[in-house]
């Protein structure tokens, strides 16, 4: 759209929108009347039309989308209720454009923000799941960051040293062994876990056993080279955590051999974060090994994610125009977010590079 | 505008829309430093009921880890409510903080987004600050698996109803990558399998040569190989079908015989191109540079340049007369090239050298005595020699007769793309197939080459202690071994070499003076690295990092603060130095039935280097 044909669609608007669209835009906008209003709005965008346009076609959206309700003094109250709390906001925020229509407002994109009731612990259908296919064989879960991976795992080990057979679980990090050891210990006892990293070992001979990937790499080359350890006879369960290491480039091929060599009495349970092909892995599982294997995944995210973007001068917007995260649609970016975005690169950018 | 949000801003911002917990994931460890500098002079005090928590869960954490008790942070820590979390602190601090964060005390903790993975504390809120992170020197854009992974902290399971990430742009963000990420689907993982010298030894001490190959093709490597072999193998079928048109006629292998007979076709009129030029002219034209002598058929000349004009059959030559004339004449004109070449410089127009050089040339050109040598040039009979299919007549080929040629004419480009295709995919199946395997041998050589397999891939008695050791950078160590370079030296000495080795970082730092016997035995080991370059990368082998684990080894009464003001390394990497090297050293230390000694002096500096921080970290 031309600056010509904004400033008639300008004019065409009443006086009441344009000062809802200058909010944020225009100083002391209600003392200005139409015909100023539209020059100051065109003179203060004229960076950005785009983003006066498209606030602009949200307003009219809005405004048709309830076309027979009064204008009555009761509405305009109404109207004005979500904005006190909107007042509370430091000076540096600035005015708030309301970005009703299409694009979720920021104050139903921060709903529900808060601590939930506190409920008894009720385990997911995918870990009674992934825990039921774990008596059966191989086990690979692919679920969101923070689903509740260790849940499986805290009670597949249950499970496995109530029949009297021998845990292992590793971690990629030593940091991660240290603070699962710590947690185990306090669940489990500290007699019943034991840990095996490069530079620490205590408790060998535990019926939980939790070790870095390379130290499991090391103890099943030993054992098939005929120098046997006692635990692998035992061993009932595998837990690899953070399986997608399987794909680092200095140290996935520890977790390759690891899987190799993996005694066949003894079942896998690989957690791992989302990844695009976990039916591989299950697939290449149930290839070498003597039991199929199950696969458990699922993209949804216990908590849901809300995507927000905060400007440098600590304005607050929601990222897309849905409240949740739109799978799928990497566009679908809430129009006041884009605005800023731009406004950001522009200034920040050394002048004379073309923006992506 | 600033180019990014003043950290005490953005906790403002947080906290006032309750979005706190938070973990902002910054673009270095420096960032995160200067975050928690800033907030000096901040006034956004925590309530005092929420210092005295930070209070209680700190002393918690200090009765099991004391060093943590006078850390700089803490102040900061216990006024605002913010902390760093980086690979620079040690991992006591680490805990320390990630307890805070459990328990709720803290309003946001800063972490460096290369080590994201790292991170294993949930939040309400994670803010993005890049989008594309230091990977091996330069950087690369976040994949979405990552930008899923760091966003996955947000939101805390029974303690949060949603979860949120912000970006917060800092420059050179590109939000596109971090949208795409946040709205994308993970990308697929990619086995990264490779062939270790540890691993050849220990495969063949546990199985003979003959079941490595089923071994092999177990691994995720050989699956997904095997895989894409597949799919090759379904485009293969098809190409088949798609020859069906194309198969036998006349004669069996029609394309084959076709293309023989096309290519003679072709070759046979340019053998006796009339334009072409002959090959005399060709061979002595490379001599007729600026500078060169020659005679024609009247007189001599010196070459000025060489052209070769439209209208001229020949190649072309100016030439400089003896009576300082300059001539054009056709290559071919020149009769005799003689052994004589004066230095010109030449220039792009008339007369084509400087004015210097004519004067110079005209003057060497009246000088020139009347006999000269006469340049001896070879020239080959013939300047490509046709293949032997080729050069027997076209009579010998059944093509022009036969039948089935107009068909053979017409298909032909297309069945020889098509079987050319075929032959690359055959080729390429064979290399997936087989890749492992080969890689396997090519390791297989190298460790025969070196005395620990014996030529029919048995362990040798060097290979049998050899496969013990399993770190990076195994021949190098197992090498030294073997050339007794650590025979009879000081635990200082053997913690500083290996920690050498251990270290793969390259940020600068400076350090103590290095010990005459160090330096002379680095050396040594800078030189063998050096010779095993082509098996084995050799690691960085820094003189003041082997310096700074000497000292902690050889001076018991250093402590943990004493060694940290020797150098600017920051505590982390100080403390993961140590540890790294205390893995070497305990390898070391599993050779004790071959290597006594060696493995005595291992378990000595593993009790030197085991004090202080390092004894009551886990």
């Amino acid at each position: 759209m031309t600056t010509d044909e904004l400033e008639q669609l300008l004019a065409q608007q009443p006086v009441s929108l344009l000062h809802r669209l200058a909010r944020g835009r225009v100083h002391r906008h209600f003392r200005a009347g139409k015909r100023r209003l539209i020059e100051l709005l065109l003179q203060h965008s004229s960076q950005n039309l785009a983003g006066l346009e498209s606030d602009l076609q949200t307003l009219i959206a809005e405004r048709q989308a309830l076309p027979q309700r009064p204008r009555t003094p009761a509405r305009r109250k109404e109207e004005a209720a979500p904005t006190p709390p909107k007042r509370q906001h430091p000076p540096t925020t600035g005015g708030e454009p309301d970005t009703g229509g299409p694009a979720v407002s920021l104050a139903s994109w921060l709903e529900g923000i808060g601590v939930p009731p506190p409920q008894p612990f009720v385990p997911d259908p995918w870990q009674v799941e992934a825990l039921a296919a774990l008596a059966e064989g191989d086990v690979v879960v692919s679920v969101p960051t923070g689903s509740g991976k260790t849940y499986v795992a805290i009670e597949a080990a249950r499970r496995a040293m109530e029949d009297n057979r021998t845990v292992i679980y590793t971690s990629p990090l030593k940091a991660l062994s240290n603070t699962k050891f710590t947690e185990f210990s306090r669940l489990f006892g500290p007699e019943k876990v034991g840990i095996l990293t490069g530079d620490r070992q205590e408790n060998g001979q535990a019926p939980l056993l939790i070790m870095t990937t390379e130290i499991l790499r090391n103890l099943l080359y030993d054992a098939a080279s005929g120098e046997i350890d006692v635990r692998l006879d035992t061993l009932g369960l595998v837990i690899l955590d953070e399986s997608q290491y399987l794909a680092d480039p200095e140290r996935g091929v520890v977790w390759e051999e690891t899987i190799i060599f993996c005694p066949s009495q003894a079942r896998l349970l690989l957690l791992s974060a989302s990844i695009g092909n976990p039916q591989d892995i299950a697939d290449w599982l149930s290839s070498i090994r003597t039991t199929t294997c199950r696969l458990i995944r699922h993209n949804k995210r216990t908590v849901p994610l809300r995507a927000g973007y905060l400007h440098p001068n600590g304005k607050l917007v929601p990222l897309f125009k849905t409240a949740s995260i739109p799978y799928g649609h990497p566009n679908h970016i809430h129009p006041e977010a884009k605005r800023l975005f731009m406004q950001y690169e522009e200034e920040t950018l050394p002048s004379g590079r073309p923006r992506r | 505008m600033p180019p990014s949000i003043h950290p005490v801003d953005l906790i403002t911002a947080l906290r006032q829309k309750h979005l706190t917990p938070a973990i902002v994931f910054l673009t270095s460890r420096r960032a995160c430093d200067e975050a928690m500098e800033s907030f000096d002079h901040a006034d956004i005090v925590l309530p005092p009921v929420r210092q005295e928590a930070i209070d209680a869960v700190l002393q918690q954490v200090i009765a099991q880890y004391p060093s943590v008790a006078d850390h700089p942070l803490i102040p900061t820590v216990r006024r605002i409510g913010v902390a760093a979390h980086h690979a620079g602190h040690l991992p006591s601090w680490k805990i320390a903080v990630e307890e805070l964060m459990r328990q709720g005390c803290l309003d946001a903790v800063f972490a460096t987004t290369t080590l994201a993975a790292g991170v294993d504390f949930p939040a309400r809120t994670v803010v993005i600050t890049q989008s594309s992170i230091r990977k091996a020197r330069d950087f690369t854009d976040l994949t979405i698996g990552e930008v899923q992974q760091i966003a996955g902290r947000a939101g805390r399971r029974g303690k949060d109803q949603v979860g949120f990430a912000v970006i917060a742009p800092s420059p050179y963000i590109d939000l596109s990558v971090l949208t795409k990420g946040l709205t994308g689907h993970p990308e697929p993982i990619e086995s990264q399998f490779t062939i270790t010298y540890p691993m050849v030894l220990n495969l063949l001490k546990a199985h003979p040569l003959e079941q490595i190959q089923s071994i092999l093709a177990k691994s995720f490597a050989q699956f997904q190989l095997n895989r894409r072999a597949e799919s090759l193998e379904r485009k293969l079928d098809a190409l088949h079908v798609q020859m069906e048109p194309f198969g036998p006629r006349i004669c069996t292998d029609w394309i084959t015989q076709w293309q023989t007979f096309d290519q003679a076709r072709r070759q046979r009129p340019q053998r006796h191109q009339p334009h072409h030029e002959s090959p005399e002219l060709s061979a002595r034209f490379h001599f007729m540079t600026p500078g060169r002598v020659v005679g024609l058929a009247r007189g001599r000349g010196i070459v000025l340049r060489q052209y070769r004009s439209k209208g001229q059959r020949h190649p072309m030559i100016s030439v400089l007369r003896p009576n300082g004339t300059v001539t054009e004449c056709p290559a071919a004109a020149v009769v005799e090239i003689f052994d004589r070449v004066f230095d010109c410089e030449e220039t792009s127009s008339f007369p084509w050298c400087s004015a210097a050089s004519f004067d110079e040339l005209c003057y060497q050109l009246t000088e020139l005595p009347p006999r000269l040598p006469i340049l001896p040039i070879l020239v080959s009979q013939e300047s490509v020699p046709l293949p032997d299919t080729v050069v027997q007549s076209l009579g010998d080929f059944p093509c022009p007769t036969c039948p089935s040629r107009p068909a053979c004419q017409k298909d032909f480009a297309i069945a020889h793309r098509l079987r050319q295709e075929q032959q690359r995919y055959v080729k390429s199946i064979q290399a997936l197939r087989a890749s492992l395997w080969h890689r396997f041998q090519e390791r297989v050589d190298v460790l025969q080459k070196f005395g620990y397999l014996t030529s029919s891939a048995q362990l040798t008695a060097d290979g049998e202690w050899a496969r013990l050791i399993r770190i990076d950078h195994s021949l190098l160590i197992t090498e030294l071994i073997r050339a007794e370079a650590f025979s009879g030296i000081e635990p200082a000495i053997l913690t500083g070499i290996l920690s050498s080795i251990a270290h793969d970082d390259d940020r600068p730092g400076s350090f103590p003076r290095i010990s005459p016997g160090l330096s002379s035995l680095l050396g040594q080991v800078r030189k063998l690295a050096e010779s095993l370059s082509p098996y084995e990368d050799p690691p960085l082998l820094r003189a003041d990092v082997a310096a700074i684990a000497e000292r902690w080894v050889a001076d018991p009464q250093l402590t943990w603060i004493g060694l940290c003001r020797l150098t600017t390394m920051a505590e982390g990497d100080l403390y993961r130095l140590l540890a790294r090297t205390l893995e070497f050293l305990s390898q070391i230390h599993a050779l004790h039935a071959t290597h006594p000694g060696l493995a005595d002096t291992a378990s000595k500096a593993i009790a030197l280097i085991r004090r202080g921080v390092l004894e009551e970290l886990p």
